[in-house]
């Protein structure tokens, strides 16, 4: 081959980042300290073509969460106020639906209660801090341990019920919490809120760069802590053991019958979820150093139901890119007006009435549909399924089996249209000796003929030159039969009658 | 305390609560969607009988004077505007939370968001148009009240529970001798043999979520003759529809209205203790509820749910 | 070995078809199951579908039905071209094919369970015509399948497996269909009630429409249809024609 052949990259990704190290370099790999995982998903492999081993990252997710996270970190403290205030916000609601992921996506409980929970938390600890002067770190305690009683009683009937049910029990829940707070006799003259709860944020740097910047230092990790729950929950042994359970149909029976006690691994979801919501709602009062009953309401609810919905239910990054789109117009485009709602409603719409499971879900769905057309199209053109019926196919042990018959049946279409009344001359003229290429072709495929059926000539025992076609039994010890009674006088022309038949058999399969 | 007054009173609640609540239960049962944009019909059509009865006042009082004609006149535009518009928007809500996501997988659960999606714009809208102020719409019935054997009842309450019982009555005889009555039965619980039974599905959903407009449009007028109508009325309507739904059993007729009915006798009772007054009667309600929903998970008369699986 | 395909010869040349397919490709998803078929049917026939479990029986009738996940290929059903190439998903045309003059019993007991068996049946009473007549229909139906009498306000759901069946097919023939389309009427029945589910299809009339029957159990056919057809690996496969009624 010349020189100047070019080689092209081919493969699906060829853009793809792969490492080569050297084939007698120790493998080093870095484990999370007091755990035996790995940070990233390194995987290698010997590259049977190139003959090279790589080494590629085979989950990039981690990658696009230390992009975004780290970017927002960095760039959050030289932005204006409003938006530090926002990025604050976005960082504390994105917590909070992302514990709220936990609950509807891996327990599988459809519960609206998670801000009610996170307003409970949140006034334990405010009022505890202002009447009994608690210390504000022990606010978070109490916080976390509101929420998990207020879990723990939404918890008994969350087995019970079915899941739309229970969505409208927690919603009802909610607007309890609502009237109650508002008709607390405590709170009237404030109209139902807690105001000048103690912070960690001194009181003097309230609604100050520095207090804002605070605030949001505090609520990134708030989200960092969270992502962490979501993580160890989700990814670990409890995650894993209500991954059976998540099926659609039959999966908690499933989970059943393989020992797996679900409504358990449930209820520890949502009592962990709760304890952390408990301690957002703390982290909520005393960042806005006050909590007013508006957290309870239906309004800012469905705002919150907006953001997972429009992300996509049950994945965690569905949780944070939902938050930043809905927060972003929400409190990032005030001069709108009224107009947010319905720019949001209509996203939230277009949203679920073309994705199946929101922006997040919108690669795998692609993928999805892309599979499915292409097998569909490959489907409609092939015939190979014809030849094995997926029932049969599973019936063979030996798999050869299913591509041989299938190869059998292509070949056996590509001879049938080399069969012409020419080559059919040819044979008779010149049964042995040279042919062309067609011929050949197709009296290699018949020399290659299973031994049953197979025909041949036999020699009568009255008289030398006189032959008849017979067909192998394919069993030893039977007999072959008589095709017909032909006598033939030139073995040429019974050669050519048993091309005949063969040509015959193949044309009629 | 007046028991024969708080009976009346909550009848009339169970009356407006019962049209809302069969509404959200017969679309479910139907078509197998929660329909939380009921809140929406019932303020957009308390706002087009308000529009509808203001723009005709003058052409009514011109044409009819202060006779009884022009009541009767006045009452027909207000309701047939309201119910009107509640189809119109039942249509609307078919046309984006039916037709095109009915085939698709987790159908119920898009159809809740979708629904709340049209609420939250709705509201929105309303808000933006009209302002938040809220509207009076004309009395229908009447002020003032008559007596029967000793109980003093408003017209206003009696006209909304004798129409309520009359227009539940139709529709429910409607749905069970007609035959749009028997497919929608049938869609119910196998949408496929009901295609092979020549229903469309496409073609049945639409009077279904018309119906239920209309009768939450009317839910809307009758209702607003006791409070005013505003963009945000439609909320606790709404919730109180759903939980009468639920606690009737999703999808049950007769259990909802056996919900409506102990739902409103018991915010009537609540209202009228003297200890616990108005403000415990959505406690005391949520609280009812839960404990019947924890001793029976599928309701009162949740039987339905499961034959639709 | 098999042979080659002959086309079907109708019963009585005369008679026009009432189902001609040809060239039916059908499958779901990446499965192809059923491969270039062609197929007739003419008016008065009772044609028995024979064949294996899988082998693509169920489909034919769903690709009729427009239930398959994608299909192509011509489908007439009284010279009415319903075919065609479909996008949409499945179920989307079923009603308007129904309203065509198609009556299909699926397989096993794809039926409203909270119906009484009188519903039921006027489910299947779609047309304006058959409304109207619905009890005398009723009437007929019954006089098929007597013991459904005296279980008419029963529920549909709490009825045993063979009345269930017999419910099903009735419900197909509450209208003047001109093609019926039976899935495995013996399909999980004790033997002796399929053989008396199967005389009271073979009691009906034949005049002025089709019958094709698909089932697993040639003994349950034999003698008794018009013409018999084979399906194997979602191609027709043999056609035993004019099998005499005896």
């Amino acid at each position: 081959m010349a020189d100047d052949s070019r080689y092209y990259q081919v493969g699906q990704r060829p853009r793809e980042v792969v490492l080569h190290p050297a084939g007698d370099e120790p493998l080093r790999r870095h484990r999370v300290p007091f755990t035996r995982r790995h940070l990233v998903k390194w995987r290698s492999r010997a590259n049977p073509k190139s003959l090279r081993h790589e080494r590629r990252l085979s989950d990039k997710r981690p990658l696009w969460w230390v992009l975004g996270l780290g970017a927002l970190l960095i760039a959050t403290p030289f932005l204006s106020n409003s938006m530090i205030t926002i990025a604050a916000i976005f960082c504390m609601f994105a917590a909070i639906n992302v514990l709220w992921t936990l609950v509807i996506g891996t327990a599988g409980i459809f519960s609206l209660a998670t801000l009610a929970i996170v307003g409970i938390g949140g006034y334990a600890a405010a009022g505890l801090n202002v009447w009994i002067a608690l210390p504000w770190p022990l606010m978070f305690v109490v916080g976390g341990l509101a929420g998990l009683i207020v879990g723990g009683f939404l918890a008994l009937p969350s087995t019970r019920l079915d899941g739309l049910y229970y969505a409208l029990l927690t919603m009802g829940f909610a607007e309890i919490c609502r009237v109650f707070v508002v008709q607390l006799k405590v709170l009237g003259p404030t109209n139902g809120s807690i105001n000048s709860v103690g912070s960690f944020i001194p009181r003097d740097w309230f609604l100050q760069r520095p207090g804002l910047l605070m605030g949001f230092g505090g609520a990134f990790i708030l989200l960092l802590l969270s992502l962490l729950v979501f993580r160890i929950v989700n990814s670990e042994r409890l995650g894993m053991r209500l991954q059976t359970a998540r099926e659609e149909v039959g999966g908690e029976a499933f989970a059943e019958a393989v020992g797996i006690d679900y409504r358990q691994a449930r209820l520890y979801v949502f009592l962990i979820t709760s304890g952390c919501l408990g301690v957002i709602g703390a982290f909520y009062a005393m960042f806005y150093m006050s909590i007013s009953p508006s957290i309870f309401s239906l309004d800012q609810l469905l705002l919150l139901f907006a953001m997972i919905v429009i992300g996509g239910l049950g994945r965690s990054e569905g949780a944070v890119i939902g938050t930043a789109i809905v927060v972003l117009i929400d409190k990032g485009m005030l001069e709108l007006g009224p107009l947010r709602i319905l720019l949001i409603a209509a996203i939230m719409l277009g949203v679920t009435l073309w994705t199946d499971n929101g922006i997040a879900g919108i690669r795998d769905q692609f993928r999805t549909y892309r599979n499915r057309k292409k097998s569909e199209a490959r489907a409609r053109r092939t015939e190979k399924g014809g030849e094995v019926m997926p029932e049969e196919a599973i019936e063979f042990t030996d798999k050869q089996e299913v591509y041989y018959r299938r190869f059998q049946k292509r070949l056996r279409d590509h001879l049938k249209t080399l069969i012409t009344d020419d080559l059919i001359e040819q044979h008779r003229k010149a049964p042995l000796g040279k042919h062309s290429d067609a011929l050949n072709r197709v009296l290699n495929y018949f020399r290659r003929g299973e031994m049953a059926d197979k025909y041949a000539i036999m020699r009568q025992p009255d008289g030398f030159h006189k032959y008849k076609v017979v067909a192998f039994s394919g069993e030893r010890g039977a007999p072959p039969r008589l095709v017909d009674d032909k006598t033939y006088e030139d073995i040429n022309d019974a050669y050519h009658a048993v091309f005949l038949l063969r040509v015959n058999d193949l044309l009629e399969s | 305390m007046d028991i024969l007054g708080t009976l009346i009173h909550g009848l009339n609640l169970a009356a407006i609560y019962g049209l809302m609540a069969i509404g959200i239960s017969i679309l479910w049962s139907s078509i197998g969607m929660i329909n939380m944009a009921h809140g929406a019909t019932f303020a957009v059509s308390g706002y087009a009988a308000w529009l509808a009865s203001s723009a005709m006042k003058p052409v009514i009082a011109a044409a009819f004077g202060k006779t009884l004609m022009a009541k009767f006149a006045m009452a027909g535009v207000t309701v047939g505007a309201g119910v009107t518009a509640g189809a119109m928007f039942g249509a609307i809500i078919y046309l984006l939370a039916f037709l095109p996501i009915h085939d698709k997988p987790n159908y119920p659960v898009r159809s809740l968001i979708v629904t709340l999606a049209i609420n939250l714009a709705t509201v929105q809208l309303l808000l933006w148009y009209f302002g938040p102020r809220s509207r009076g719409l004309p009395k229908l019935f009447g002020f003032g009240k008559f007596e029967v054997l000793g109980i003093p009842i408003r017209y206003d309450q009696a006209g909304a529970i004798i129409s309520t019982a009359v227009i539940l009555g139709l529709v429910l005889l409607w749905l069970k001798v007609s035959r749009k009555g028997l497919e929608i039965r049938a869609m119910m619980q196998n949408p496929e043999g009901a295609v092979l039974s020549g229903i469309s599905v496409r073609w049945t959903a639409l009077p279904v979520t018309m119906l239920t407009g209309a009768l939450a449009g009317l839910a809307a007028i009758l209702l607003s003759q006791t409070i005013f109508v505003s963009p945000t009325s439609g909320a606790l309507p709404l919730i109180k529809g759903l939980t009468i739904a639920l606690l009737g059993g999703l999808g049950s007729v007769p259990g909802a209205v056996a919900g409506a009915v102990i739902i409103g006798f018991l915010e009537a009772t609540v209202g009228a203790l003297p200890f616990l007054g108005q403000r415990y009667v959505l406690f005391a309600q949520f609280l009812f509820i839960i404990t019947v929903l924890i001793i029976r998970p599928r309701g009162l008369g949740g039987l339905l749910d499961e034959t639709r699986e | 070995m098999t042979r080659a395909f002959t086309p079907p010869i109708s019963k009585s040349p005369r008679m026009p078809d009432v189902l001609a397919i040809s060239g039916l490709t059908a499958g779901y998803g990446p499965l192809r199951v059923l491969h270039e078929i062609d197929f007739r049917v003419a008016e008065g026939e009772r044609v028995g579908l024979v064949g294996l479990n899988g082998h693509g029986k169920t489909t034919l009738f769903r690709a009729v039905a427009h239930m398959t996940g994608w299909q192509s290929g011509s489908i007439k059903l009284n010279d009415t071209e319903i075919g065609g190439t479909r996008s949409t998903g499945p179920g989307r045309r079923t009603s308007a094919i129904v309203r065509k003059g198609m009556a299909m019993t699926p397989q096993g007991d794809a039926i409203f369970p909270g119906l009484t068996v009188r519903q039921h049946l006027d489910c299947g009473a779609y047309s304006k015509l058959a409304w109207r007549e619905r009890r005398q229909r009723r009437d007929m139906v019954m006089d098929i399948f007597p013991p459904l009498r005296s279980l008419q306000d029963a529920l549909v759901g709490k009825l045993s497996g063979g009345e269930r069946r017999m419910v099903s097919v009735g419900r197909a023939l509450m209208v003047d269909a001109s093609l019926y389309l039976i899935d495995e009427p013996s399909l999980g029945l004790a033997p002796k009630i399929s053989a008396s589910v199967i005389e009271a299809l073979f009691s009906l009339p034949t005049d002025g429409r089709a019958m094709v029957i698909a089932e697993q159990n040639v003994a349950l056919l034999s003698g008794r249809v018009d013409r018999m057809i084979g399906m194997h690996a979602g191609r027709i496969r043999g056609d035993v024609g004019h099998v005499g009624l005896e």
